[in-house]
């Protein structure tokens, strides 16, 4: 699938074959053919469906059938999930709507999801773990509190990366326990980790700064190190504590790997969102976050909004082709990036690799310049 | 701790625990700028202006070219007597139809704080003070702190004749200290504020009533500048006028200036029903934006406020009964809908504009907030009697397109430097009759 007579002679390369296909083994222009080719087609069917996304194209004159480049299909801002009802697909056949807790405001994302969607979700993330973890299942390990994975919660960060990560565990334990509003160990399910799981392979999941400020401190004062046959460690979530504590990606990496017993490498810092469930953007080994086959990422500039050079921060774009129940083909997020490279990280993953940098700087109203209202 | 970048003529960095030093500084060398005449500080000032305007490291910066046509002498000595009734109740007692004679004395120190929406606000903030001979400490924005700066060395060298006398702007630099301190700091705000006979504010509804809580000395006179709002309005008549298109042209102006986050800055514009239809004005305004000098076309965006620009953008698309027009970058956007109200601002040339029946509709959304309207009426008796009602709920200032950030005094509803000074009194006689 390298070369690109292959793909001109297979025209209709569906969802299901970039599912299937070892993921980041296309190139990026190889993708962005495919890809542009099933995105138009999703378009037609989202804008027949939705008024409001019938409303985007139009009052932009956006002809779907001109669209030459995947650059030029229009983001939707991520905000909108919060006021707008996007669904694409017949309200009776919607699921489930995921609630996402939002941290700009109060009001929460929702995003439809109907069986079709929620099934190519699952079948994505388990594509995309396969590539880091192999295709067995395994013990799955959540830095955080049971209550966190109850179904009647809002999504939050923390939790869809519980419910996410699961679809690959045979089993799971909460290292961590709520006591009084307060998170601390888990000590009787720790105690049974340490004694009889030698031989198990197991994989982790915490929110990066629930890791550090909780179980990490209280871990260390109990000078607990655990012993598995292979770990792999995945954590997401803000940094910018941890960079207020002056604690690099890095020396985390090398903290947590020790209290797990491996190396750092095993350690995967991942980037993704709600309104995207089913695509996790996991660092390789050089620290660079790769995007799977059935998705793509454009980094915007954000005076102009053009695609930026590699090394140029701009907002982040995700592109999805996995849902027909919302407009998931293009998202532009509220977050900061930048490319690294295009098809040659070292890690041999191919496709383009980039790195979160922070979330868009909230904007004040600065001045004497200020709202009409008074208080 | 504060960074002071001038003090006692010297534009040099130093940094201090209090503001002790600065202020005996400040105090003891207000008493040269006192001695000078108000027409001498006028003259200076004006040679000032002449000056700046051709410093090219300033002078593209936005509000400087302006600075120069504020200085002009007539414009100074206009000023000064509509602030203080006759300039020459700063030289002397003067008599008055009372039995007493009348003189204006500076306050003594004035404490600035500065916004930094606009490059040029520091030096609108000291020039009050200078034109009423009060010594100032300026709490200047950092990003700004070059322009004042600079400006403030070309007066140092400035030299003016005046009755055969020559006079130097370095009695009016060695008045004045330029500082910067974290404002979060209450230890040094406080201390800032306790030095203060009178502070300058220029804010948002925070810093306004932030500082103003601030320890002060019991006679400190505060002259709060913001938190503002401007919009415009135009009438039928007016629209299906020639004088419409020009208008237009200007209120694209009046937005690209500062990149609308003055507090003069129009945010949404009310058109009443017309024989042209919102979107034909909407293609109009979109045109004059398009129309704009590069330098008000490309101007910087802050990470916060192309945030909500994409935002806003994102909901005027999606929603069914709402309109927009915009560049492919985010240059300008025209919003377009017929909800009587005024917007919260965007900012970054993102202006709201609406259909309305009658232009008298706006006057219930007007509050004491709103600084600016830009008020588009042809029948001057209207226009008049629009501006009586739109001033009598709080409106400050009534303008025409093109001239809503002239720094007219009064600004915000106040004539400032006849705060500036104290109004002091002579009783005539020796003996009470």
């Amino acid at each position: 699938m390298t070369q690109e007579g292959n793909l001109d002679n297979n025209p209709d390369i569906s969802l299901e074959d970039l599912i299937k296909l070892k993921q980041y083994s296309l190139t990026d222009d190889e993708k962005n053919k495919i890809l542009l080719k099933i995105i138009k087609k999703q378009l037609v069917h989202a804008k027949n469906n939705n008024r409001h996304i019938s409303n985007f194209f139009e009052k932009q004159n956006i002809d779907i059938g001109s669209i030459t480049s995947i650059d030029d299909v229009p983001p939707l801002p991520i905000q909108m999930f919060k006021y707008f009802d996007l669904a694409t697909c017949p309200k009776d056949q919607i699921v489930k709507i995921l609630k996402s807790s939002g941290t700009t405001t109060n009001l929460p994302s929702k995003v439809p999801l109907n069986k079709n969607t929620t099934l190519n979700q699952v079948k994505a993330l388990n594509s995309i773990l396969s590539d880091y973890i192999g295709k067995k299942r395994r013990i799955f390990l959540v830095i955080d509190h049971e209550g966190i994975n109850d179904p009647t919660l809002e999504l939050s960060a923390r939790t869809a990366g519980v419910r996410g990560l699961s679809i690959y565990s045979k089993k799971i334990h909460y290292l961590l326990k709520e006591e009084n509003g307060k998170l601390i160990l888990n000590l009787p399910v720790i105690n049974e980790l340490l004694d009889g799981y030698e031989d198990e392979e197991v994989y982790v999941f915490g929110f990066t700064y629930i890791i550090w400020s909780t179980f990490y401190e209280q871990i260390i004062k109990k000078n607990i190190r655990f012993k598995f046959k292979d770990v792999k460690i995945f954590h997401s979530g803000g940094w910018k504590k941890l960079v207020e504590q002056q604690v690099s990606k890095e020396f985390f990496s090398k903290e947590i790997a020790k209290i797990f017993g491996t190396d750092m490498k095993n350690v995967y810092d991942f980037y993704g969102m709600a309104e995207q469930n089913g695509i996790i953007f996991v660092d390789c080994e050089y620290a660079n976050k790769h995007i799977p086959n059935f998705s793509q990422v454009i980094v915007r500039d954000i005076q102009t909004l053009k695609p930026c050079k590699i090394n140029e921060p701009g907002i982040i774009e995700v592109m999805s082709i996995l849902s027909d129940s919302y407009y998931s083909q293009a998202i532009l997020t509220e977050d900061i990036g930048y490319l690294i490279g295009i098809d040659d990280c070292a890690c041999g993953r191919k496709g383009r690799y980039f790195r979160f940098k922070s979330r868009v700087e909230r904007a004040e109203i600065r001045g004497c310049g200020d709202t009409f209202r008074e208080k | 701790m504060i960074k002071c970048y001038l003090l006692d003529g010297k534009f040099q960095e130093n940094t201090y625990d209090d503001f002790t030093t600065i202020s005996e500084s400040v105090n003891a060398n207000r008493k040269k700028i006192y001695h000078l005449k108000l027409d001498v500080i006028i003259e200076l000032l004006t040679k000032l202006g002449r000056k700046i305007i051709t410093d090219g490291t300033i002078n593209t910066v936005e509000g400087v070219g302006y600075i120069t046509l504020w200085l002009r002498k007539d414009n100074l000595k206009k000023i000064c007597r509509l602030n203080y009734l006759d300039q020459t109740y700063y030289e002397d007692f003067k008599e008055t139809e009372s039995k007493f004679e009348l003189c204006a004395q500076p306050r003594g120190i004035v404490c600035h704080w500065v916004a930094s929406n606009v490059p040029t606000l520091s030096f609108f903030s000291l020039i009050q003070s200078i034109l009423s001979k009060n010594g100032s400490i300026v709490k200047a924005p950092e990003e700004n702190i070059d322009i004042i700066l600079t400006i403030l060395k070309h007066l140092n060298e400035i030299e003016v004749e005046h009755d055969g006398m020559t006079y130097s702007g370095k009695d009016i630099v060695s008045s004045v200290s330029i500082v910067s301190f974290d404002g979060g700091n209450f230890t040094d705000s406080k201390n800032f504020s306790q030095v203060a006979d009178c502070k300058i504010i220029w804010g948002g509804a925070e810093a306004i009533s932030s500082v103003t809580a601030l320890p002060q000395k019991e006679h400190c006179e505060i002259i709060s500048f913001g938190p503002k709002y401007s919009f415009g309005v135009f009438d039928r008549e007016f629209i299906e006028s020639n004088y419409f298109e020009k208008a237009l042209a200007n209120t694209a102006t009046d937005i690209a200036i500062f990149n609308q986050m003055a507090c003069s800055s129009p945010q949404v514009l009310f058109f009443e029903k017309s024989r042209y239809s919102i979107q034909e004005i909407a293609q109009k305004m979109k045109s004059y934006f398009e129309e704009l000098p590069e330098k008000y076309l490309k101007q910087y965006i802050p990470q916060g406020t192309a945030s909500n620009i994409i935002n806003i953008r994102g909901m005027y698309l999606l929603e069914d009964d709402k309109g927009i027009l915009k560049s492919d970058d985010l240059s300008w956007t025209i919003l377009i809908d017929s909800e009587l109200r005024l917007e919260e601002p965007v900012q970054g040339k993102c202006i709201f504009i609406k259909e309305i029946d009658d232009i008298d509709d706006v006057l219930d959304l007007i509050t004491r907030k709103i600084q600016a309207m830009t008020v588009c009426i042809i029948n001057p008796d209207k226009r008049r009697e629009f501006a009586k009602n739109a001033t009598y709920r709080g409106v400050d200032r009534i303008v025409v397109p093109g001239k809503i950030h002239d720094f007219d005094l009064p600004w915000d509803g106040i004539l400032p430097l006849n705060r500036l000074v104290r109004w002091v009194i002579l009783k005539n006689g020796i003996g009470s009759e």
